[in-house]
């Protein structure tokens, strides 16, 4: 014992000197430095050769750990395929080729400073730049002497393996819209400003100080400064405005055209007929707002690509087998028949039968349950799951692109119609109501006004027109829904957009979907049953689940906990078996029943999973695994019942069934054995019988059900990892807070309706003075930025300071 | 009071001159990245290991 | 493709260092100055009795030396280093860069030359005359030209905000100093500014705001922006805020010129604007100290133990809150107590002595191990020296804030019976001598900090080993591009000659633009009949009156308030000023205003007030003049002058330049006598003359006689 101590201390103190990660199988002294693996090693040794160092002077151990990284030689070869090659790359000529790889592993100054230095390693590198936030990184190389294949290689050496999907072949967009909408604003602000500069002083100081000749000056300067922004910066509403007519259909863009229009036009009859000073600085300021709220709007979506599928998880390419012969080949080219092999930790591509080898399919990415499930040969494998262990061979039945699941993906039944149509924004309901009232009022008041005097009339009518501009209307659902949206953000739970807020607010039925979900991995229930461990077997124990991959191991070593490892002389996994282990000249075994001997008495209907220990071939006792709920959960449900229906499903056989009922309560309808096309139906159902159905599900198989409910949240371990396609991302350990977010939905619903009450008091002010005519363009230029300012600070505000009190944010600010 | 209309002038044409220079910044893509120049410039160039380097493009 | 390959290349240190030295060097020159002239405003005996070292004369020499000698010079090192570095490519012409340094080197020299011999323009922070004006506009295009030559042979594509920063600063501050030094030159060293009073007022604050705005704010902030993340080894707080606060500032700063005139003849519109703009500026200037504070979140312990950090901190701060205090001063009821006042002093040393004079040192001394390849000599010393200097700041400005107030409100208490409770200036000048000491004292601080620096510096450069030139390699950029719009900038930057037609061809447009109207619009400036132009003499005296820089201590421009018609008469008019070439309106009263000073006092008085001035008036801190009584003026060149004004538009009659000499020696003739009146004997052509007949016209054309608008 105190000699394994010893080793142990000192294992604990060696931390890699690449990756920084403590060195536990093995210590590599090398070159004065300590490395935990021989990957890390190898990288750098190949950076130390290219006098590349100064990456660990930038940051400290910024490297990636190299253990897992795969061996294999020929993984790149489908880099060659020229089809592949042409649709990777950004640009190409005969002599440079352009390439953006998505890199995840980017994470600090020391990874930029390397990437950008790859043409220290390979002079046919002309420049290579990341992009730290989008961790992409673009690289320029002379294609006469370098290939694609040849600098993925490189980078894979140095650690830095791009992830390459399917989904990278298919070209991404740019977004010039984005730097559109820059340009228009920059040109509102330029003109406003100056507008501003020459109308000031008409407002501020006795206009006979200001000469005749100055005032006309400025009043032509402004019209100059105002053309840009009327046929420039506003054409986005013009268009919006005109196609909201031409669909019979009024959205909060008309009124706003109108109201710039008319700005405009009295103002030009303003300044070139009577001589007067005209509105154009209002003008000026109103888009100059607006289109800065349409930024703040668009910055704020721009948090996660949520058009996922399945293209972005699997592999670009698989080895086929031809006889003996493995050649990769990009996965669009794989035919129905064709032989592949699938090795460890690699996806199964197309929908298949086994030929040969141990299947073991982890299908978390399916069903959100990663204990793999063994198939036997001749047993059809759906695309999606992971192969954990040896080599598999199988034969293609489906092209991957019509695999079971795909096929759930496309099917066109639930391809959800367009949000933005489909459910009309609180902004939009109340747009058409209020053109038509402030119409009116305009209309009265000329013709009320047209029995004295016309001309009084017209200007009445044009006043009301420009003061009741719903520029502050048009800015509060924008910015409320952009700060719940930055706040959700927050604490880890991404929205498509903005309207997914509305509709969450309405939300009355919960759908779960079980496991993955409401039930953790890392919440496992673990129990050891046969006798007490000792402290030392416990610490063989670590020792030898330490060294698996397989999850089970993993939820071992966590229930374990932090305790001394025992040095163990030969261990090894043996792949869909077990762990083996020499600890005093004795075997130790752990894991399925079979493996380690042991005998399973009575009915093998033990619910959750159980890994078996033997010592020396005699049976020590059994881990039993049940999945347990994630933390919170249970009060979750409480929370969510009240108000709301909470529905269950569960891809799982119902061996849990009590445990989940006692655990959840009655008011849960539990359902068990639910295929993906079950639940999607059973969603369908709810609907039908008018429920606002929200699904909170995980895996590919939650996939048809998170589309067709009117608000589908994927949960996921990792924001950055394949989720399937739905309305919001929510970070798994957030999970708790869900009835939270709902609640705060409903809130910020509420600030926007109070936002409009502030913007309506605001026009109200206005059409008093406009009917009466009294609207001045210092009124104007005062009202106008004031409502907006006022409308944007209320919002901003009131979103987090509730933000706050609801405890979804630390402090206010 | 003429002058106020040559400082006008000379205030417009090196307002628009700098819009014009914004426009161009936008367009050439100096603004598509916030954030890793910030870092960039951190990075101090590398000396004295100048003749290491020279004879590593030998063996090359 | 030339890009394939990696490029080998090299960064000139030598001249940053160069550059350093003489900031450093300039910067003693120029703050040793100052404190002389401060302890002169406490001492007259300090002005050592000849006209060279008398405080009117070197009040400019000590602004000039410290804003373009020692904070262009620490600029300009801080360009040379960081540039380069910025965009992988030494300065782009070595040769260029030496005929900067050089070039810079000596206009400072003819300003110390110059000055003390009392040629100037009297505009200022530009009151070098016409041929130093050139050469400053030829040294400053070549840094320009070096600048822009270095972006387009750059290796890296991205422009740092810094770049921006410093190409802003170099394209506004060129055109500013252009247009306000426009004037028609009388002789090698005099000349007469283009404008005209008002107008002359306007141009020359519109540069004045817009000098400290680019040249001793944007380039500082392009410094920030490079030396403070570098030092704290850690990247901007945020860069999006850094771009935004970069085209916000320049897109205001522009307008903010006029509210240096607030109360003034200039027109009340022009001054809302200054007003409205200085008080939007506050916006970008606080984004800027935010972005640079909070870039060093987190490091505050750094902070604690490096001297570089720590000045850089105080630096900022201060550079917030001088960008506060400024917009607060343009407020027309704070500017109302604060004009003419030591408040603007105060402010303005806040700038320079915490934003400018404490970011150059921390910048020295991360420069100074990093080119010596070693550690500073001594954290302790650098220490020390950064006490002292904050030390120095506090003497030097809580004093001058205290004066301010006092100073003001005695100005406008009024006594029992509605008079002034101070009628005589004096008395509240000599309230003021206490604070004075003080801020010489802490002066005088702040300048020993420097020493020690200079000591650590010396030392510091001895223990290492000065590295010339530093080696760094890149590829080149490469010449694909992948967007049209990059295309097009390429296209932009490849041809700078086809970028400086256009940019000249804009402005040219834009001028056109503008003359035209000045041709439709007439004046509004109220012309007075009762106006004339000056006699010969007084016009004379009035060159004396600029050459001993009176106007650094007696404004001309009596505000439209109670307390200031009832001290000093009548408040001026913007008519007045018309043949005022140019304006004297000054931006300080340490003495009184004297726009109303002609006929106040006998011809007699004036004489023996500048023979002594504590004869006439007990205590008063006014340098004495004697040599003023025995110096003879040679008149030969009035004929040019009145030529030049004449063609400036002052209606001279036709050849009165022929006969101005003899119309000159009339009227001194006329003072000579009546100064034997009271039994002074003077000859005709000393300077005593010309001032005295300047300064019994100053104001006497409208008294009591009324505007009339045409």
């Amino acid at each position: 014992m105190e000699k394994a101590n010893q080793l142990i201390d000192q294992k604990i103190e060696t931390t890699c000197f690449h990756c920084g990660e403590c060195c536990v199988e093995q210590t590599l002294h090398h070159d004065g430095k300590v490395f935990c693996c021989n990957g890390c090693q190898l990288v750098y040794d190949v950076l130390e050769e290219n006098d590349l160092c100064d990456y660990y002077e930038i940051a400290p151990n910024p490297g990636n750990n190299q253990k897992k990284s795969s061996e294999r030689k020929n993984r790149f070869d489908y880099l060659a395929d020229p089809e592949v090659t042409s649709k990777l790359l950004d640009f190409q000529d005969p002599e440079e080729s352009h390439v953006t790889f998505y890199i995840p592993l980017i994470h600090c100054a020391s990874c930029i400073w390397l990437l950008e230095n790859l043409h220290q390693l390979d002079q046919a590198i002309t420049s290579s730049r990341v992009n730290f936030l989008q961790k992409k990184v673009q690289i320029k190389f002379k294609n006469k002497s370098l290939d694609l294949k040849g600098l993925v290689t490189l980078l894979a050496k140095i650690g830095y393996e791009p992830a390459i999907n399917l989904s990278d072949v298919d070209k991404r967009k740019i977004l010039s819209t984005d730097r559109k909408l820059i340009y228009k604003l920059a040109v509102a602000g330029f003109c406003f400003g100056n507008m501003m500069f020459f109308s000031l002083p008409e407002y501020f100081s006795e206009a006979e100080l200001l000469g005749e000749g100055f005032r006309k000056l400025f009043n032509y300067l402004n019209v100059l400064l105002a053309l840009p922004v009327f046929f420039y910066s506003a054409t986005d509403y013009y268009r919006s405005a005109w196609l909201a007519i031409k669909s019979k259909a009024v959205n909060m863009d008309v009124p706003i055209a109108l109201g710039i229009i008319t700005l405009f036009s009295y103002s030009m009859f303003e300044i070139f007929v009577s001589g007067q000073e005209g509105y154009l600085d209002s003008m000026g300021g109103l888009l100059f707002f607006l289109l800065l709220g349409k930024l703040y709007q668009k910055k704020t979506y721009e948090t996660l690509s949520f058009s996922r599928d399945y293209t972005s998880y699997f592999p670009i390419a698989v080895t086929k087998m031809v006889r003996d012969r493995e050649e990769v080949i990009p996965l669009t080219k794989l035919q129905v028949g064709e032989i592949i092999k699938v090795r460890n930790e690699e996806l199964i591509p197309a929908d298949s039968v086994l030929l040969e080898g141990q299947a073991r399919i982890d299908y978390s990415f399916v069903t959100g349950e990663e204990v793999p499930v063994p198939k036997t040969k001749g047993e059809l494998i759906f695309a999606g799951g992971r192969q954990k262990g040896q080599p598999i061979t199988l034969v293609v039945q489906k092209p991957p692109s019509q695999g079971y699941l795909t096929d759930l993906w496309n099917n066109t039944a639930f391809v959800k119609a367009d949000k933005e149509t489909s459910l009309a924004s609180l902004a939009d309901q109340i747009s058409g109501k209020f053109t038509f009232t402030v119409l009116f009022i305009a209309f009265a008041a000329l013709v009320y006004w047209s029995f004295q005097d016309f001309s009084m009339g017209i200007k009445a009518f044009t006043a009301v027109l420009i003061i009741t501009c719903p520029c502050a209307l048009a800015m509060s659902t924008p910015f409320t829904l952009g700060n719940t949206l930055r706040i959700f953000g927050q604490s880890k739970f991404y929205l498509k957009n903005a309207h997914v807020v509305e509709k969450m607010a309405k939300v009355d039925t919960v759908v779960f979907d079980k496991t993955g979900t409401l039930t953790a991995p890392s919440q496992a229930h673990i129990t050891f049953r046969g006798g007490s461990l000792s402290t030392e077997t416990t610490s063989i124990l670590k020792g030898m689940v330490q060294h698996s991959v397989h999850p089970l191991s993993y939820r071992i070593n966590g229930w374990l906990g932090n305790i001394p490892v025992a040095f163990l002389e030969g261990v090894e996994e043996v792949p869909g078996k077990g762990i083996k282990a020499i600890y005093k000249s004795q075997l130790f075994l752990l894991g399925s029943a079979s493996f380690t001997g042991a005998k399973i008495k009575g009915d093998a209907q033990i619910p959750g999973n159980q890994v078996f220990f033997s010592v020396e071939g005699i049976l020590m006792g059994y881990f039993q695994i049940e999945s347990g709920l994630r933390k919170g959960m249970d009060q979750v449900v409480c929370q969510l019942i009240n108000g709301r229906q909470v529905h269950l499903l569960s891809g799982d056989n119902d061996l849990e069934r009590e445990q989940f009922e006692d655990l959840l309560g009655p008011e849960v309808t539990l359902k068990f054995n639910q295929s993906p096309q079950d639940k999607l139906d059973y969603i369908q159902r709810l609907k039908a019988h008018g429920g606002n159905v929200l699904m909170v599900g995980d895996g590919l198989n939650d996939a048809g059900a998170l589309k067709v409910s009117q608000v589908g949240i994927a949960v996921t371990e990792n924001i950055s990892h394949f989720s399937p396609s739905s309305d919001a991302i929510l970070d798994a350990e957030k999970l708790y807070q869900l009835p939270q977010y709902l609640r705060f939905s409903q809130t910020s619903r509420k600030i926007i309706q109070a936002s409009f009450a502030l913007s309506f008091t605001y026009n109200a002010i206005g059409i008093f003075f406009a009917v009466q005519g009294l609207v001045s363009p210092v009124l104007c230029a005062i009202l106008m930025p004031l409502s907006s300012i006022s409308v944007v600070l209320f919002t901003t505000l009131g979103t987090n300071y509730f933000a706050y009190k609801k405890g979804l944010k630390e402090k206010i600010c | 009071m003429e002058v106020i209309f040559l400082l006008i002038g000379i205030s417009l044409v090196l307002a628009g001159g700098f819009l014009g220079l914004f426009f161009k910044a936008m367009k050439s893509g100096q603004y598509d990245d916030n954030y890793t120049p910030s870092i960039r410039i951190l990075f101090e160039q590398k000396v004295n290991k100048k003749e290491k380097k020279t004879n590593y493009k030998k063996s090359k | 493709m030339s890009g394939t390959i990696l490029e080998q290349f090299s960064y000139d240190n030598k001249i940053v260092k160069y550059f350093g030295v003489a900031t450093i060097a300039w910067g003693i020159a120029g703050m040793l100055i100052g404190v002389i002239a401060a302890t002169q405003l406490f001492l007259p005996e300090a002005n050592m009795g000849n006209p060279y070292t008398t405080y009117g004369r070197i009040r400019p020499l000590h602004t000039n030396a410290v804003i373009f000698a020692f904070v262009g010079n620490a600029i300009f090192a801080g360009v040379y280093y960081s540039m380069p570095r910025l965009l992988k490519a030494p300065m782009w012409n070595k040769a260029l860069s030496w005929f900067h340094f050089w070039g810079w080197q000596l206009i400072i020299l003819s300003a110390v030359i110059t000055l003390p011999l009392g040629l100037t323009s009297s505009k200022e922070y530009a009151e070098l005359e016409w041929p130093i004006d050139i050469a400053i506009a030829v040294v400053w295009v070549a840094f320009g030209a070096n600048m822009i030559g270095t972006l387009i042979k750059r290796r890296e594509k991205h422009m740092y905000v810094a770049i921006w920063f410093y190409l802003a600063s170099f394209v506004t501050v060129a055109v500013l100093h252009i247009f306000n030094s426009l004037a028609l030159p009388v002789s090698l060293f005099k000349s007469y500014s283009a404008y005209a009073g008002v107008q002359d007022a306007l141009v020359q604050w519109w540069y004045g705001h817009n000098a400290v705005a680019f040249f001793l704010t944007t380039p500082f902030l392009g410094l920030m922006y490079y030396f403070l993340p570098k030092a704290a080894n850690r990247p901007v707080y945020s860069y999006k805020l850094s771009i935004v606060h970069f085209w916000s500032l320049i897109f205001l700063y522009i307008w903010a010129g006029p509210h240096h005139l607030l109360y003034t003849a200039l027109p009340e519109w022009a001054q809302v604007l200054g007003v409205a703009f200085s008080v939007m500026l506050i916006a970008p200037s606080w984004g800027g100290m935010v972005n640079g504070l909070l870039t060093l979140r987190g490091a505050w312990d750094k902070v604690r133990v490096d001297p570089v950090l720590k000045f850089m901190v105080v630096a900022v701060t201060a550079y917030g809150m001088a960008t506060f205090e400024g917009p607060l001063l343009s407020l027309k009821n704070v500017n109302a107590i604060a004009h003419y006042t030591d408040w603007i002093v105060a402010h303005v040393h806040i700038g320079a002595l915490g934003w400018n004079g404490f970011l150059t040192f921390s910048m020295l001394y991360w420069l100074w191990p990093k080119m010596w390849k070693t550690n500073i000599y001594s954290v302790k010393l650098a220490n020390t020296h950064f006490w002292l200097g904050t030390l120095g700041i506090l003497f030097y400005a809580l004093p001058m804030y205290v004066a301010a107030l006092t100073q003001s409100l005695m100005w406008k208490e009024f006594g029992e019976g509605g008079r002034l409770a101070y009628p005589n200036f004096l008395e509240t000048v000599i309230e003021l001598v206490p604070m004075y000491m003080l801020r010489a004292f802490g002066g005088l601080l702040y300048l020993s900090g420097v020493f020690l620096m200079v000591y650590n510096m010396i030392k510091t450069a001895a223990q290492g080993t000065f590295q010339e030139e530093e080696a760094d390699e890149a590829p080149a950029l490469a010449k694909h591009v992948s967007s049209k719009g990059e295309f097009w900038h390429r296209k932009w930057e490849r041809k700078p000659v086809f970028f400086t037609v256009l940019a000249t061809v804009a402005i040219v447009i834009g001028g056109v633009v503008e003359i035209v109207p000045t041709i439709l619009v007439k004046s509004n400036v109220p012309t007075i009949s009762s106006v004339k132009p000056y006699t010969p003499l007084e016009l004379q005296g009035r060159d004396l009156y600029i050459s001993n820089g009176c106007v650094g201590c007696h404004s001309q421009m009596i505000r439209p308030f109670r307390h200031e018609t009832e001290r000093y008469g009548e408040y001026s008019k913007a008519g007045e000023y018309v043949y005022d070439r140019p304006f004297l309106w000054g931006s300080k009263r340490t003495g009184p205003d004297l726009h109303r000073v002609g006929g106040k006092y006998p011809d007699s008085w004036h004489y023996q007030h500048m023979v002594d001035p504590r004869t006439m008036s007990p205590g008063s801190l006014m340098p004495p003049y004697p040599w003023m009584t025995t110096t003879i003026m040679n008149h030969d060149d009035i004929a040019a002058k009145i030529r030049v004004m004449q063609k400036l538009g002052v209606p001279y009659p036709e050849g009165y330049d022929q006969v101005a000499k003899e119309d000159l020696q009339k009227q001194a003739q006329e003072i000579v006598a009546n100064l034997k009146t009271s039994g002074v004997e003077v000859l005709p052509d000393t300077e005593i003359v010309a001032l005295i007949a300047y300064l019994q016209r100053l104001g006497t054309d409208i008294k009591n006689t009324a505007v009339d608008n045409r």
